[in-house]
């Protein structure tokens, strides 16, 4: 049987590209349909490409003909596979809800044409085996994000956008400086060939620097997270979905591919990892107190992904945990989004996003509180799910690292995490009182609790398909044992270790 | 000291000083004005450096469209609170002072990494495009970078500007409010404008068509002709309107759609996706383009997402 070509790659950036283009000129009603249809071609085509990469492994092509360094080289490896699995899976449940949700009025033909260009721009990113390439993918991807957050135009949402977009912005420009530095001293753009030309020393410390104190702005890393939770927290359901689930993680997608792909040349990379790992820790703690403390859903949902952003950042400090590292990304991307959406119904229900409205709830919309509780499942790391294999990745690997510090933070975690979650159940499966019985509860569009149900089974199901999903995804070659100077495995984070 | 270094001395004291004057101004009015001057001098260190591309950039979208932008922005300002006209901050910003140490920090330091980097091992990227230029009927090759051999950039570049015109669909105030309109019987402005309009579109002509040779190009070309519409919008010439007309979306997108179908129909030839085969290609992807950019920067400036004649 004739695998597919790999300019197939292509028809993932151009597919939905096109129909933006396409919503702008026929409006909301045909954007709404295809923003559907682009989600099931993606998969169909993920199919395909998946199945080239089963039989010949990661596979690339030049765009133009034109290889590096000149020339753009866009790439499929395991790593990017499942990325862009996590994407058309989430994008297809919150493009569902939004079909209810958002709808084909005023508010659609706004929204659809940004909606497709994100995804457009977040398949372009992933795929992209080149720095500067993945910058244009990043700042398409915020400036439509950022936009829809503001979709409302209420006046809390608005100041939560403009604020995202300057941090947002700062991120890019000292993201691009490092990759200005980059090309200076190795001519080349291509991560890889970039990377194998790095000369080390002071001028490849400051373009590391650079490139990952932008990404870590952009991606709400712990003490950088200020703008998330009011940017997140405002925006309509299916757009918080997909902030918290793709767009956070695309740019720690990003920092991976620097840190594990490019072999840097650089002996501090140990501690500057530990250092990384550290703010991991501290976005874990930090995170759930300031989830346990919240009044608001959407603001406790959004504290939530400040905290589970810190467990990415494990594997900086201790490379053994990179399988559980990324499982816990997916993981998280389809129970974040199956929690957005499942929180935005019960929000759209009571006509308000205070926590002390919330008893009685689960009487009124049965299927969306259970989405929520399948996705905090999932998130607490409880078996069997997504989060429970991605933690005992995690938990064995600093075990066998003799990690002690890490193993209690990830107890640690999931505990704060159930605290926080069960939080909302204890309020959701109270009895209603007496005052409130007499206020209406509206009904979500059927659609709406459905997509949501659907997002949090996929993460369920994540805990019985560990096997096929890890055999994808190889080691990359920075944390291939002895590989390079840099970062030998495993690391210790506890002094007494040997 | 020759002229040239003297003339480099005052350029950088000049762009330090200017820099300063946007952070730490008291006055908003005045940071702006600051602010164009900066883009302005940026341009001619641009062109001192030899870089006349970014030069042309600088000047007209750092300097003259984004200057335009905080103008107009000040008088919306102004129209919504009359009390910040004028108004002088007791203090600079608290941030100035914080924001260029640590700048000048992150530059000095950058200088002092990159002062005796050495030459890379191996092909570099613009080496490779100057050698596959000889075989390409063009000259510049910083077009030949931005649209044979890395147009996908472009591409996506061009989609970002999409993605902000999209942005402001969702932004742009509901009320349909007008610029208040100068009024048009000015003989003086008629006469201006019957002159500059016409200019601008030669020039941008001009730019379009010389990219292949010499610096310029779609961005150019598009930033000039945003230009003649700026003049256009100001004496109400043209009107804003929340909704835009189908052939002027189709005209926002038209680059996209053009280098996309040109691109990705190189593979029916058997040819890889973007290769882009002949000048006549070459034309017809950068006048999309520019049409495309010239209708963005200028909606982006009046700040809605459509305009309309004004009403007779």
């Amino acid at each position: 049987m004739q695998l597919a070509p790999a300019e197939l790659l292509l028809s993932l950036v151009f597919a939905p590209l096109l129909a933006a283009i396409a919503a702008v000129m026929l409006g909301a009603r045909a954007g709404r349909l295809l923003a559907v249809m682009v989600c099931l071609v993606l998969a169909i085509q993920l199919l395909f490409l998946g199945q080239r990469f089963s039989a010949d492994g990661p596979f690339d092509l030049a765009l133009a003909g034109i290889a590096p360094p000149l020339g753009i080289r866009l790439a499929l490896d395991g790593l990017n596979l499942l990325l862009l699995w996590l994407v058309t899976l989430v994008y297809l449940g919150t493009s569902l809800h939004a079909w209810a949700s958002i709808g084909a009025g005023a508010r659609g033909t706004a929204f659809w044409p940004p909606w497709l260009l994100m995804l457009s721009a977040l398949n372009g990113l992933l795929l992209s085996g080149d720095l500067f390439t993945m910058y244009i993918g990043l700042e398409i991807a915020s400036l439509s994000g950022i936009s829809l957050i503001a979709l409302d135009r209420k006046a809390d949402a608005l100041r939560a956008a403009m604020r995202y977009l300057l941090l947002a912005m700062l991120g890019s420009l000292v993201y691009l400086l490092g990759v200005a530095v980059v090309y200076a001293i190795t001519g080349a753009l291509d991560f890889a060939l970039a990377g194998s030309r790095l000369p080390g020393g002071a001028v490849t410390i400051a373009a590391l620097l650079l490139m990952t104190g932008g990404l870590l702005l952009k991606s709400a890393i712990f003490p950088l997270h200020g703008w998330l939770p009011p940017a997140h927290g405002s925006a309509p359901p299916p757009e918080s979905a997909v902030l918290s689930a793709l767009l956070v993680k695309v740019s720690l997608y990003m920092l991976y591919r620097i840190w594990f792909w490019m072999e840097v040349p650089v002996a501090g990379l140990v501690s500057a990892g530990q250092l990384l790992a550290a703010m991991g820790a501290g976005a874990l703690v930090y995170g759930s107190i300031a989830a346990l403390r919240q009044q608001q859903l959407k603001y406790l949902v959004a504290y939530s992904t400040v905290a589970q952003l810190g467990y990415l950042m494990l594997v900086f400090a201790l490379p053994g945990a990179w399988q559980g590292t990324i499982y816990h990304l997916l993981a998280h991307g389809l129970a974040k989004a199956a929690m957005f959406l499942a929180a935005g119904n019960m929000i759209w229900a009571l006509g308000s996003d205070r926590l002390d409205r919330l008893p009685g709830l689960d009487r009124h919309i049965p299927a969306s509180v259970f989405a929520f509780a399948l996705a905090a499942v999932s998130l607490m790391g409880l078996p069997p799910s997504g989060g429970f294999t991605a933690k005992w990745l995690m938990l064995t690997a600093a075990w066998a690292a003799q990690a002690w510090v890490w193993v209690l933070l990830l107890l640690t975690g999931s505990l704060l995490t159930a605290a926080y979650l069960f939080r909302v159940f204890a309020l959701t499966f109270a009895p209603r009182s007496p005052r409130r019985r007499a206020q209406p509860v509206r009904r979500p569009h059927p659609l709406m609790e459905l997509s949501a149900l659907a997002l949090a089974m996929l993460a369920i199901g994540m805990g019985f398909s560990g096997t096929p999903l890890l055999d994808v995804l190889a080691l990359p070659p920075q944390l291939l044992p002895g590989a390079a100077p840099g970062l030998p495995a495993p690391l210790h984070l506890t002094p007494g270790a040997p | 000291m020759t002229a040239g270094t003297l003339l480099d001395f005052l350029i950088i004291t000049g762009l330090v000083w200017l820099a300063w004057q946007v952070v730490a101004g008291r006055e908003l009015f005045r940071a702006i004005i600051m602010f164009i001057a900066l883009g302005l001098a940026m341009a001619v260190a641009w062109a001192r450096l030899g870089a006349p591309d970014l030069a042309l950039a600088e000047a007209a979208i750092g300097a003259g469209l984004t200057g335009a932008m905080l103008l107009a922005t000040y008088r919306r300002l102004l129209e919504h609170n009359p009390a910040k006209g004028g108004q002088r901050y007791a203090r600079s910003s608290r941030l100035a002072l914080p924001v260029a140490v640590m700048s000048s920090l992150l530059v000095m330091l950058l200088g002092l990494t990159l002062v005796n980097i050495m030459p890379v091992e191996g092909e570099v990227a613009g080496q490779q495009a100057i050698q596959l230029m000889q075989a390409v009927p063009m000259e510049n090759p910083v077009t030949g970078v931005l649209l044979l051999w890395r147009g996908y950039d472009t591409l996506l570049e061009m989609s970002a500007l999409v993605a902000a015109w999209l942005a402001l669909r969702i932004l742009q105030p509901q009320d349909a409010a007008t610029l208040p309109p100068l009024s048009s019987s000015i003989p003086l402005l008629q006469a201006l404008l019957a002159a500059a309009v016409p200019i601008a579109v030669l020039v941008g002509g001009y730019l379009l068509h010389a990219g292949g040779k010499a610096p310029g190009g779609a961005f150019q070309a598009g930033a000039v002709l945003a230009g003649a519409g700026v003049l256009l919008g100001l004496t109400g010439s043209l009107q804003r309107s929340t909704r835009a007309s189908r052939l002027l979306r189709a005209g926002v997108v038209l680059g996209l759609i053009v280098f996309s179908v040109l691109g990705l129909g190189q593979l029916a030839f058997g040819q890889p996706a973007f290769a882009i085969p002949g000048l006549w290609t070459i034309y017809l992807v950068e006048g999309a383009l520019t049409v495309s950019i010239a209708l963005t920067l200028l909606l982006l400036f009046l700040g809605s997402a459509g305009v309309r004649r004004p009403a007779p």
